[in-house]
């Protein structure tokens, strides 16, 4: 079983810092701004002001949810060791395999840049294809992280249990489909 | 009420957390971790929530009942699933673009079928970090087999009503 503590002892891992200014970012940026001066343009600077009010007050309310989830995802990959969680998931073979892999995919915060380094090391601690497949699906469709901070904030909760539900069987079908795909077509 | 019940879960967790950090040592690297997570994300979210408003704004609303409405049907479905990829950015973007829809008229399956493609083809993901993690081998299998989910979660979604 994966195990927090045990680690007293050792000291927290070397981080990186990201670039806060990137490609995506700034495309992000100019699109906003675009639609800022092209309500303004339709109707009027005081709407600009009063969607900036709103935006605002929305954030206000999302910010300690937003706090707490930043802290989460920042945090817990320090304490949990990638090759810890790589060992954990490349050990199980099976449905099983596929269902530890999906549910730590679902458990697991953090964006892409920690998603991926991480799936592309469970080959090398055992993983099969299948559950690599699981890990990614259960991190993009069922995020817990991602899903309690922004989907229930923004779309009507019907509609993300809904969504959430139906996709719940699914990293683990998508698991045997890419173990069926690369049975057929070796590497 | 939603927001409620997400942020007392995801506090939670957090305080849990934090009482997992053993000493001053790790909870320094947890905040300086937490800080730098902060600067990243925190621009990033004002100004897709920012810029979502803008567009619900802009949205024409006759176009989106149209195009994404009930009425639409298949073609708003297809429609939603082919807007998926395009969408930049992070969660925030996506779930703050389906929300103006919403609003402006798209229908509930229109707006699942665009999360879901989103989820499993974010083109920002895909080219950014999946291909260079994960080769293109790997890829292309998840891709593939990964095709027909949207498709699928809208079909049991419409026939739930």
């Amino acid at each position: 079983m994966l195990s927090l503590k045990n680690i007293a002892a050792d000291p927290p891992p070397e981080q990186k810092s990201r670039r806060v200014f990137d490609g995506s970012f700034l495309v992000l940026l100019v699109l906003t701004l675009v639609g800022g001066i092209a309500v303004a343009v339709v109707s009027g600077w005081g709407r600009v002001g009063d969607i900036l009010l709103e935006t605002f007050g929305f954030l206000t309310i999302l910010a300690p949810k937003i706090g707490a989830g930043i802290f989460i995802a920042a945090t817990l990959p320090i304490l949990l060791p990638r090759d810890r969680v790589g060992r954990l998931i490349g050990r199980e073979s099976g449905v099983r395999g596929l269902v530890v892999a999906a549910a730590c995919g679902a458990a697991l915060p953090g964006g892409p840049m920690m998603t991926f380094p991480l799936a592309a090391g469970l080959g090398a601690a055992g993983a099969d294809m299948g559950a690599v497949v699981a890990f990614i699906s259960g991190w993009s469709l069922l995020g817990l992280n991602r899903t309690l901070i922004w989907e229930f904030s923004f779309l009507p909760s019907d509609l993300v249990w809904t969504r959430y539900l139906l996709s719940l069987p699914v990293p683990v079908l998508l698991g045997l489909a890419a173990r069926a795909v690369v049975q057929r077509r070796p590497a | 009420m939603n927001i409620l019940i997400g942020t007392v879960l995801i506090g939670a967790g957090a305080l849990w957390l934090w009482l997992q950090l053993p000493n001053e040592e790790w909870r320094k690297a947890s905040y300086r971790a937490s800080l730098d997570t902060f600067l990243f994300t925190a621009p990033r979210v004002i100004v897709a929530v920012l810029g979502a408003g803008f567009f619900a704004e802009l949205l024409p609303e006759d176009q989106v009942r149209q195009l994404l409405g009930s009425e639409a049907g298949i073609t708003g479905v297809l429609l939603a699933i082919a807007l998926g990829p395009l969408t930049p950015g992070g969660a925030f973007v996506s779930f703050a673009i389906g929300a103006a829809a919403l609003k402006a008229g798209a229908s509930p399956v229109a707006a699942i079928a665009y999360v879901t493609s989103w989820s499993l083809f974010s083109t920002t993901k895909i080219f950014a970090y999946e291909l260079s993690f994960m080769g293109r081998q790997a890829t292309m299998v998840r891709i593939i087999v990964s095709l027909p989910i949207p498709f699928v979660i809208a079909g049991i979604a419409s026939l739930l009503g």
